[in-house]
């Protein structure tokens, strides 16, 4: 890309030189007017236009083509010195020479253009390749960046490039090579046109605000701030938005200084937009590779909070085996409070474990392990798991069998321990000799799994708490063996499963604690076409 | 419970069966000595892995009891070592949170586990059942289950409740061949996805736990409350074998 004002001078030396030749070759063979024909002449002015077109374009060609004609007319064309025409075979020497000029200036000029473009697409490519290497070459990502970064700067001759991560990080990362390296004052200036760019790139400000028009074919916005006095537009500085996979991720920001603006064709405005794929796969690599450490390092804690909540069950679970398989031993031989020992040693077990389950769910590190799964597996889990807390109440689980499964998309491990605190929590609010229902059902897109008790239901001012952990009823009494963690937890382990755990007032009496999940449509003639 | 074809009766236990604990907690170690030992049974103890494998090599225990808290060793490890040496039962205490731990363990070679804080009872009839069908398949796996009233008949292909048969397809025959050829033990998801599909992992093992309440639907006496085969949760099933 050459620049415009060095192009200009170089032009019009051109016509100077071409023009100039023109009056040398008319003054020379008009001295010899009497020994030569018209078409000695037509022919060394078709020499002067081809000259002229090679050197200095197109419409120099036309030009000097042209001035001959008239020249061919007015100098050696009877009667001379007037342009008029005498005979019909002066018209015919006039004609073929405008003809064979223009086609000649035609011919010229396409060599010329097609001449350029390969060169400039040889420079593309070469440029594209280097890039390629740079993206690759670099074994850390920031590297990379810089590189390209460089190599878009020198291959689009401008003053400075930056790639920038959209939506800007907190870090303010961003990857700028510049020539002269910054001076305090160019900082400042590339500075401010980056955000007007940035802001017109994203749609955060108006697109038609003074000095930046957007480019709505290319999706490309530009800063024409330069000197508008002449009435022609000078880019100050253009901004590609970047994409990956049609997610802006950054923008790539290429600009030029008061004496060098840029110039942007349509072709050029290509070869950015290719450049600018390349300025995106750095800031994705950069993003991955960042993504990559963040996740290393979650692994690491949470493995570590795996081990913790691992060795504190370890520790805790282990003495209370002890004191079981003593109370047991000790009943054996017939000590009356063993029994107390033994029971107060599984209350214990059972705290234990909601507050390892709320250590869990607060350190952020439950494993979901989302399967389908069915309402019947998990009910007759849980109902093994009741079997020995149940102390003088029942526990009814009714399963419509004339219909098909009820499946749900959920982890088998936590629903379990919802229905096993909800079902906990019922025969605790059971009256002696009282019965606690479990039941499931399909409703719209959930299913629900219901555990109903006939206790004293949940006052109306309680209810918005009853969820909250440590919470325990003002009615209840203070060793009621429960530390008000069971509703707790079971809502949240809910939730992390796109579930909830609701309360209703039972009819007739008593609470209703739903366990909502995704249901999943499946064909029961799936299990049954073999 | 069970039957079985080629051994009618209950058989008893090897006259003076040695079973080890490995645990770093003397006060579990004595309970359970105190609690299992008796005229046929010798319980060994160990307070480390490396303890525990030098008995495991002089002693040829019948049995492991394995704690995972050891000083000296991970409990994978240690499960991994003893099951180079010895096709004992290997019986872990697990007093772990995460459930796919157990699961790495029965890969690694464990045969079951209990949960701390554990039962004397539950404890022993784990161990009972252990020793009894570690001494059968000294002499003949067991071809023929009955379990609650219904009978297996692995050579046949037959499913019968009271003299009934019961119509299975050919993947829930699949997955109840599967459960009983590990009858007593735990069998991980990914085992029987395995045996059931092999390397097809399609839609349809997406249903295995459909499939198996199907198939509970089918075989047991009441669904709910099951009694053949019971769900052992984020781990697998197990085939009753008691």
């Amino acid at each position: 890309m050459s620049s415009g004002s060095h192009g200009g001078a170089r032009v019009r030396r051109q016509w100077l030189l071409w023009v100039c030749v023109l009056i040398i070759a008319t003054l020379t063979l008009v001295a010899a007017r009497g020994d030569i024909e018209q078409s000695h002449v037509a022919l060394v002015f078709l020499l002067v236009v081809l000259g002229g077109s090679a050197g200095g374009g197109r419409a120099l060609g036309y030009a000097l083509a042209v001035l001959g004609f008239v020249l061919i007319d007015y100098f050696f064309q009877a009667p001379y010195g007037l342009i008029s025409v005498g005979k019909a075979l002066d018209w015919v020497v006039l004609a073929a020479f405008l003809a064979s000029a223009f086609v000649a200036t035609e011919l010229v000029a396409r060599a010329r253009e097609e001449a350029d473009n390969a060169l400039r697409r040889t420079e593309e490519v070469a440029s594209l390749s280097r890039l390629g290497s740079e993206t690759l070459r670099h074994a850390r990502a920031d590297d990379a960046l810089n590189a390209v970064a460089s190599l878009i700067r020198a291959t689009l001759r401008a003053e400075w490039c930056t790639i920038r991560p959209l939506p800007a990080t907190t870090e303010g990362g961003s990857w700028t090579s510049a020539v002269p390296p910054d001076a305090d004052g160019m900082t400042q200036r590339r500075r401010g046109v980056e955000e007007r760019l940035v802001s017109a790139g994203t749609g955060e400000r108006e697109a038609s605000e003074n000095d930046i028009a957007l480019m709505v074919d290319d999706d490309v916005a530009m800063v024409d701030s330069f000197d508008k006095s002449d009435g022609k537009r000078r880019i100050a500085a253009l901004g590609v938005p970047l994409f990956a996979e049609s997610r802006l991720v950054g923008m790539l920001i290429v600009g030029g200084s008061q004496g060098t603006p840029l110039s942007f064709d349509p072709a050029s405005r290509r070869f950015t937009a290719t450049l600018s794929y390349y300025a995106a796969l750095g800031l994705e690599r950069v993003r991955l590779a960042k993504a990559a450490a963040e996740s290393n390092e979650l692994r690491e804690a949470n493995r570590m909070k795996d081990e913790v909540i691992a060795t504190v069950s370890h520790d805790l679970r282990t003495p209370l085996t002890t004191i079981k398989l003593l109370a047991q031993a000790a009943a054996k031989r017939g000590d009356p409070a063993a029994a107390s020992i033994e029971e107060q040693a599984d209350r214990l077990a059972r705290l234990v474990t909601n507050v390892l389950d709320l250590s869990a769910i607060r350190a952020g590190i439950v494993q979901l392990d989302l399967a389908l799964n069915t309402a019947e597996d998990v009910i007759a889990a849980a109902a093994v798991q009741a079997e020995g807390q149940l102390r003088g109440r029942r526990l009814a689980t009714a399963i419509d069998l004339s219909q098909p499964e009820l499946v749900a998309r959920f982890d088998f491990v936590q629903t379990l321990r919802i229905l096993g605190n909800l079902i906990d929590n019922a025969l605790r609010y059971s009256p002696e000799g009282g019965e606690v229902e479990v039941s499931a059902a399909r409703v719209g897109e959930w299913m629900d799994m219901s555990v109903m008790d006939r206790g004293p239901g949940v006052a109306l001012t309680e209810r918005a708490r009853i969820f909250d952990a440590f919470y325990r009823p003002r009615s209840e009494p203070p060793d009621a063996g429960s530390a008000g963690l069971g509703l707790s937890i079971a809502r949240q382990l809910a939730d992390l499963q796109n579930g909830s755990v609701v309360y209703s007032a039972r009819e007739g009496g008593g609470s209703v604690f739903t366990i909502r999940l995704p249901a999943v449509d499946w064909d029961p003639s799936t299990v049954d076409d073999e | 419970m069970n039957n079985f074809s080629e051994t009618p009766s209950r058989p008893a236990l090897i006259d003076s069966t040695t079973i080890l604990i490995i645990d770093d907690e003397p006060a579990i170690r004595r309970a359970v000595v105190s609690a299992l030992a008796s005229n046929e049974m010798r319980v060994l103890e160990a307070g480390t892995a490396t303890r525990g494998l030098e008995l495991a090599t002089t002693e040829h225990p019948a049995l492991f009891l394995l704690d995972l808290g050891l000083p000296d060793g991970t409990g994978l490890d240690v499960c991994q070592q003893l099951r180079r040496r010895t096709a004992a039962p290997i019986v872990v205490l697990s007093a772990g949170y995460a459930e796919s731990q157990k699961v790495a363990l029965l890969e690694a070679g464990a045969d079951d586990y209990v949960s701390k804080p554990f039962g004397m009872r539950e404890l022993q009839a784990r161990v009972d059942a252990h020793l009894r069908r570690a001494h059968i398949r000294l002499y003949a796996a067991p071809s023929v289950f009955e379990v609650d009233g219904l009978t297996i008949d692995l050579p046949r292909s037959i499913v019968m409740r009271e003299s009934r048969h019961i119509r299975l397809t050919p993947t829930e025959w699949c997955i109840l061949t599967v459960l009983a050829r590990r009858a007593g033990r735990p069998v991980t998801h990914e085992e029987i996805f395995a045996a059931v599909w092999g390397q097809r992992f399609g839609d349809s093992s997406l249903y295995l736990r459909v499939y198996l309440t199907h198939l509970r639907r089918k075989i047991e006496r009441n669904p709910s409350q099951p009694r053949v085969i019971t769900t052992e949760p984020g781990i697998g099933y197990r085939l009753r074998h008691e």
